[in-house]
């Protein structure tokens, strides 16, 4: 093929042609890297010891490796000829600049190397009896990668004059910038805890590693897993790295290799650490962290995947549309149109298109931010935390009641907002319509974590631009329906005439309403317990109390209104973030369940020889309670895991737990559910999809 | 509350519903990698031969597997005649009622991918003489065995226990010159299981191309 290639470009060029753009695909003659002996001075002196290079320049797309190529490749290396004027003793050992990841498949196979340039140093010692000429001849041997790998040889040699000193400046530059990138000894201390999988590596520094810092480790050799994550959690004095170990992976006296630290808008910095076997340092280990940037440079996500993961936000934008919060909401939004439809006020559909969008869309940017501050705070980045919050439920859950009277008609919010016949016109029904789109997203809210789990849980350890525009993507598939609906002249003709029907559908709608507001009250039974309850229940009270009140006309009723509906949503939420009233109601758990999750129990489990299949649920995720109905709580699965002596376990996150948030992250979740299955004898599990059916658990358990 | 609680769950439900359809399209996919000492596990896969074979139709008989791709250097090496180091354990194998398994993960259109025809024709061409020839283009079988590289060596013992997984020798090169200076660990391997013993070096670190996964 390549042979192919040079006979057509030389063919090219024997009629003249200029082909610079085939000729530039190879470099030389055909390799896929360039090497070259570089030397800081052209001219030694006997005995002195100075600094050559091998230097690697590669074509486009294509990597070298680092001492340890991680799963696949193999290092590089530079072997003197015989025929070399020096000995092997005068060189000195070749020197590793930091190394970057290079992932080859996804949570399988990691590589640890080079592209574009690398520049090996190596010192070189002049022979005291060097006279006239120092000549270094050698063969770089190296393999090379894009998506296939060829083994390519390279003859490179280097002349040095002995003599009185003389410098190669621009070499002698380009060798100590790439010496600078050497890793160089840790200031801190590095230990090892190695007693339970996963390993922490405990790094201790004074003043802890720089703000905002991804800290990742490459090992010297294959103690660990390459392609697994590793979750940072970092403190005042320093950070500690999760590290999952290889099938067969020991710690022999000490983990030794490098870490590679990315701070934000700095160079990327590696240390050398050797770490001994200890206990984790006091303060390395105090809070998860989510890189910004993520360590060695693969956690930014390409463009490719950026928009795929947009594309999948955007449909289940789409989708949300018909979940029963969000629905009746946007049925009203479909009645005003019809309304103005008919009204003749069609031209006005579009500014109010418009509107309705940039509600939906702030909203949504609103959330993506408050999903960032909490990442910032915590460190967790987990979806559905909203629903982990008793105030927000509780708050939630009187929305939802509100929304559902004024559906029934109790009472009308004014035509700014119901935006409904003539009135949409006009600036209020801008206002009206921006409402209408923000409180569509609100509603929406409680749909949005479970729903979306696998598709954001990919976005939620990017930098924050690319959260805001997965959300905003998310936001806009949501309004679509509607700004097509408004833009494309004719298209509102089709709807139906307005009439009575629109009141009844309307009312009909609160029904959805209240079913969502009994859900969240389950959930807030789950983590504030039944005192909550009470108070959301009377908040609720007090909310009808408002509307009866509020009818009549005069001040004092206004008041008497307004002070009413500050209490129906003050006093529930007030009542529902006291802690002590927590740690109530029945976790959401299978009536057969063995034990709670933890790391040890799921080793202790297996050690014994058994299966153990882990159930991540929570009570607000409504995923999770499908499949607890349709499946993990039937009489068929649980004969199947009896007869299979499966242990059942539950890692229950309807409060946060750090380590379900851990586990979660290492596994690429965002939240629950998670299903993972550990057959008998394994280490790993399998991780299940998240719709679960009877035959797909039952075939698993039965090994079919 | 047994049943106020079903009922809300329903009307999650609801909710969910629509949601799981889009949540099974982006579910990920399940990855596991053997220890050894344990069982290996259970796959079954369509041969180039057009039958399909699983590992429990050797119930008894020692068995390799050997993750291959003609295009990577690291397996020509190995297949380069002479030596024919591959070919010559395969024949080994076959003559001790060893089942030996190649197995090709490459995905289509990446390098080492092969149909049937093409899966035969390179046995041929290579003068090997594998049991079975598996073809894995989804990456199936690879991912459930944590095949890294090509080539990539598991051997499971008669009673179905993973008893060796990883290089083929000790010498991580893609040279041929390097072939007989090195310690073959399959062989090594072999010979402890027919003897009887526990294998010596049941772990090593596999060397060679990545593999051609989807």
């Amino acid at each position: 093929m390549i042979r192919v290639y040079r006979a057509l470009v030389l063919a090219l060029a024997g009629l003249g042609l200029f082909v610079p753009a085939v000729a530039a695909q190879a470099s030389g003659d055909g390799r896929r890297a360039e090497a070259e002996l570089i030397s800081e001075r052209t001219s030694v002196l006997p005995g002195e010891t100075v600094f050559i290079a091998l230097k690697m320049t590669m074509d486009q797309g294509w990597h070298i490796y680092w001492r340890n190529a991680g799963d696949a490749g193999l290092p590089p290396q530079l072997i003197l000829k015989e025929t070399a004027g020096i000995g092997e003793e005068a060189l000195g050992e070749m020197m590793w600049p930091l190394p970057k990841l290079l992932p080859v498949v996804d949570g399988e196979i990691m590589d640890y190397g080079y592209d574009d340039e690398a520049v090996f140093a190596l010192p070189l010692t002049v022979p005291a009896d060097a006279a006239g000429e120092v000549r270094i001849e050698a063969v770089a041997d190296y393999l090379i990668c894009e998506s296939v790998c060829i083994p390519e040889t390279a003859d490179v040699s280097l002349v040095l004059a002995v003599g009185e000193p003389e410098e190669n400046v621009p070499a002698g530059d380009l060798i100590g910038a790439w010496i600078a990138k050497v890793p160089r000894s840790f200031e801190g201390e590095a230990r090892i805890d190695d007693a339970t999988a996963p390993w922490t590596l405990s790094l201790s520094l004074a003043g802890g590693f720089p703000e905002g810092a991804g800290v990742r480790f490459f090992p010297f050799e294959h103690e660990i897993s390459h392609p697994a994550d590793q979750p940072q959690r970092v403190g005042p004095n320093g950070a500690s790295l999760l590290l999952t170990p290889d099938r067969a992976g020991q710690v022999g006296e000490a983990l030794e290799g490098i870490i590679r630290v990315d701070a934000p808008g700095a160079e990327p910095v590696g240390y050398v650490i050797r770490a001994e076997r200890g206990e984790v340092f006091a303060g390395t280990a105090d809070a998860a962290f989510v890189p910004v940037a993520g360590a060695g440079e693969v956690a930014g996500l390409s463009w490719q995947g950026l928009l795929s993961l947009a594309g999948f936000a955007f449909l289940g934008g789409l989708i949300l549309n018909l979940m029963p919060c969000v629905l009746p909401v946007l049925s009203m939004k479909a009645l005003g149109m019809v309304s103005a439809a008919a009204s003749g006020h069609a031209g006005e559909l579009r500014s109010h298109g418009l509107w309705y969008t940039g509600g939906v869309l702030v909203s949504f940017a609103a959330l993506a931010l408050v999903i960032l501050a909490v990442r910032q705070a915590t460190g967790f980045a987990t979806l559905g935390f909203q629903l982990q919050h008793a105030p927000t439920v509780a708050v939630l859950a009187l929305i939802m009641f509100a929304v559902g009277l004024w559906l029934m008609g109790f009472f009308e919010l004014g035509s700014s907002i119901t935006n409904t016949g003539s009135s949409l016109a006009g600036r209020g029904g801008a206002m009206g319509a921006f409402f209408t789109g923000v409180l569509a997203a609100v509603v929406g809210a409680p749909c949005v974590g479970p729903f979306l789990g696998a598709a954001l849980g990919a976005v939620m350890s990017q930098p924050a631009p690319a959260v805001v525009a997965v959300f905003l993507a998310m936001g806009f598939g949501m309004a679509l329906p509607f700004l097509v609906l408004s833009f494309v002249p004719g298209l509102h003709r089709l709807l139906p005439k307005p009439g009575k029907w629109m009141d009844t559908l309307k009312q009909f709608f609160a029904f959805p309403m209240f079913l969502t507001a009994a859900w969240l009250l389950s959930v807030l039974a789950d983590l504030a317990g039944a005192g909550a309850v009470g108070w959301t229940l009377a908040g609720a009270t007090a909310i009808g109390f408002a509307v009866w009140i509020g009818r009549g006309a005069g001040p004092a009723r206004r008041a008497a209104a307004i002070a009413a509906l500050i209490a129906a949503f003050a006093l529930p939420a007030v009542q529902a973030n006291d802690p002590a009233a927590s740690a109530g109601g029945e976790p959401s758990v299978p009536s057969y369940a063995e034990a709670a999750w933890s790391p040890a129990q799921v080793d202790a489990l297996l050690a014994e020889g058994r299966p153990v299949f882990v159930d991540f649920t929570a009570s607000w995720c409504a995923s999770c309670q499908v499949n607890k109905l349709t499946t993990l709580d039937t009489k068929r699965v649980k004969a199947a895991f009896d007869a299979a002596d499966v242990a059942f376990l539950v890692a229950d996150f309807t409060q946060k737990d750090p380590v379900i948030a851990d586990e979660l992250k290492r596994r690429g979740r965002a939240g629950v559910p998670m299903y993972l299955w550990y057959p008998a004898g394994s280490r790993e599990p399998q991780i299940l999809p998240e719709l679960l059916t009877q035959e797909l658990v039952i075939g698993l358990v039965e090994g079919r | 509350m047994q049943i106020t609680r079903r009922h809300l769950s329903l009307a999650a439900g609801m909710a969910a519903a629509v949601a799981l359809t889009a949540g099974a399209l982006i579910a990920s996919t399940a990855q596991a990698a053997p220890a050894t000492g344990t069982p290996a596990p259970a796959f079954s896969g369509l041969t180039s031969a057009g039958e399909t074979i699983s590992l429990a139709d050797f119930a008894g008989k020692t068995v390799v597997m050997e993750w291959t791709n003609d295009g990577c250097p690291f397996v020509k090496k190995h297949y380069t005649t002479p030596p024919s180091n591959m070919q010559t354990l395969q024949k080994g194998a076959a003559a001790n009622d060893v089942v030996w398994i190649s197995v090709i993960s490459s995905a289509e259109g990446e390098q080492g991918y092969a149909d049937a025809a093409r899966a035969n024709e390179l046995t041929a061409s290579r003068g090997a003489a594998p049991a079975h020839l598996v073809l894995d283009a989804e990456g199936t079988i690879g991912k459930l065995y944590g095949a890294k590289t090509t080539p990539h060596m598991f051997i499971i013992t008669p009673d179905g226990n993973l008893a060796y997984d990883g290089a083929i020798d000790s010498k991580a090169s893609a040279k041929v010159a390097d072939i007989g200076a090195a310690t073959n660990y399959v062989t090594a391997a072999l010979a402890d299981l027919e003897a009887g013993k526990p294998v010596a070096t049941p772990v090593t670190k596999p060397y060679g191309c990545a593999v051609k996964y989807k």
